[in-house]
């Protein structure tokens, strides 16, 4: 994590509403395009306007769109999101194609993602499947039918081979392979 | 000359750590103190101001509400609309204000849909919910409903369909109870304007759909699960047997019980817990769940249900004559 992320809210990746599960709802609510009617650069957005406008309030009739002439200020694009988000966007002097693609980004996220840091890339509201562990999750089921005391299930098995044993094994393998080569 | 040959390799390793570009954002030292100074001024004056959004220039309420029914796909009636937007607080403040300059205009306020908005949602959430858990009692069905009926969820809908802004009341942020009000008042405007199937699919979609992910059963709470188990188990003639499966640590403070129980020599659940008496009452808890089929692993509960559910009654009927 970066520095200049410690001040970010942060979050998961979540659907607002359980959005999607009864019906598809644009998260978009409203867009309002700042812009200069003289200045160069608003020239994108006037392009924009005068081009794409109609078409983009047409297609998507859940978002209304306000446009605000300022003379002689920069553009600007302000989006407002169902969960309350504003993002704020200057498009000083950027192309018609580049704010076409802006206002697409705009309009199919969910809100101000760009803000926040996500803590993890998935989100689960189970974490475990399978329930909490006891000692008897993963029991061995022989042990059901099995008669106590049992050398099998008594065995001592779980210490590490110890020094001496490792040194009497490579002995005997030693002899054996004496033996082999006096062959 | 040699002298500067041997020093060479200490000077360049020094040149290498002296840094050449900085890194620092340099912020002047006027800034902070005038932070602060704007600061205490904006608390001696009351605090932050929220201005209303419907204050804006940018803000055009006709459209605002063309966009809302639009965006959840429905057709108000536009008139309607609006009364279910206007919380009684705003119908007095205008009246007042009416008063004093000696004219009337009369302003409906959303009380009467707000009623038929509660009354149908409380009878579809009811018939919805029997439907898709069939086999859950109406104990918790009913814990359920008020649930998903209750100000905090109603007021968390309806603040995500973006009618914040657009509520006509006296105060501003709106709190919760003229958001869950104001749902309730759309949920009736829908019912009047189209149908009742409609209003009942805007109700599933948005409503019930708050139960994706969550535990069914933790909205109910049962405060005797091994009483409410055997009187159920008694109700089929049969008798249930708790027996102790399994136990480790006995005595120590890392104790584990596993009790199982069973009916008619067949295990219907089992439990743990670090007595003997919580590891029953968790086995009984697990026994319910699987007779209610409200398991953890249950299948997800059904949210396409098209028109409204069948009662039980008459959906008996239907199997009886089949």
């Amino acid at each position: 994590m970066s520095n200049k992320s410690l001040f970010i809210k942060s979050g998961f990746v979540r659907a607002p509403l359980q959005n999607g599960v009864g019906r598809y709802v644009c998260q978009l609510q409203r867009i309002v395009l700042k812009f200069c009617k003289s200045h160069g650069g608003s020239r994108g957005i006037r392009d924009f306007i005068e081009q794409d406008l109609v078409d983009f309030a047409k297609n998507s009739p859940g978002t209304v769109v306000y446009l605000k002439p300022r003379r002689h200020r920069s553009p600007v694009i302000v989006a407002e999101y169902l969960n309350g988000d504003r993002v704020w966007m200057s498009v000083h002097q950027k192309t018609h194609s580049e704010i076409t693609k802006w206002i697409e980004n705009l309009r199919t996220q969910q809100g101000d993602v760009a803000a926040t840091r996500l803590r993890k890339y998935q989100y689960t509201d189970h974490p475990s499947i399978q329930g909490p562990w006891t000692p008897f999750t993963f029991k061995d089921p022989e042990l059901n039918t099995a008669v106590l005391p049992d050398p099998k299930f008594g065995a001592n098995n779980r210490l590490p081979v110890s020094a001496t044993e490792k040194l009497r094994l490579l002995f005997e393998k030693q002899k054996l392979s004496d033996v082999q080569t006096a062959e | 000359m040699a002298f500067f040959r041997r020093c060479l390799p200490i000077l360049t390793r020094e040149i290498k750590n002296i840094p050449l570009v900085k890194h620092e954002v340099h912020i002047h030292r006027w800034v902070a103190p005038t932070l602060m100074e704007l600061k205490h001024r904006e608390i001696r004056q009351g605090g932050k101001k929220t201005f209303p959004r419907n204050t804006f220039l940018e803000w055009n309420l006709e459209a605002e509400l063309y966009a809302f029914s639009k965006r959840l796909g429905e057709e108000f009636d536009s008139e309607l609309l609006l009364q279910a937007f206007t919380d009684r607080s705003y119908v007095i403040k205008e009246e007042m204000k009416q008063t004093e300059m000696d004219f009337a205009l009369k302003i409906k306020d959303n009380r009467e849909l707000s009623d038929k908005g509660i009354k149908f949602m409380e009878e579809y959430v009811q018939l919805y919910l029997e439907a898709v858990l069939p086999r859950f009692p109406k104990e918790g069905i009913s814990c359920i409903k008020n649930h998903l009926l209750s100000e905090n969820v109603l007021a968390n809908v309806c603040l995500h369909l973006g009618a914040k802004d657009i509520i006509l009341s006296a105060e501003y942020p709106v709190d919760n109870s003229t958001l869950a009000n104001t749902f309730k008042a759309i949920v009736g405007a829908l019912y009047e304007s189209s149908s009742e199937e409609k209003a009942a699919h805007f109700v599933r979609d948005f409503v019930i759909t708050q139960l994706q992910g969550q535990d069914v059963n933790e909205y109910w709470h049962i405060e005797d699960p091994w009483k409410m188990l055997t009187e159920l188990i008694a109700k089929t003639g049969a008798s249930i047997e708790p027996r102790l499966i399994g136990q480790v640590g006995k005595g120590t403070l890392l104790a584990c019980y596993r009790v199982g129980l069973y009916v008619d020599k067949k295990m219907l659940s089992t439990g743990f817990g670090e007595t003997v008496a919580i590891a029953k009452e968790m086995a009984a808890r697990e026994a319910l769940k699987k007779l209610f089929s409200t398991e953890d692993n249950m299948h997800p509960i059904n949210y396409k249900l098209e028109g409204m559910p069948m009662t039980k009654s008459q959906s008996r009927q239907q199997t009886m004559l089949s």
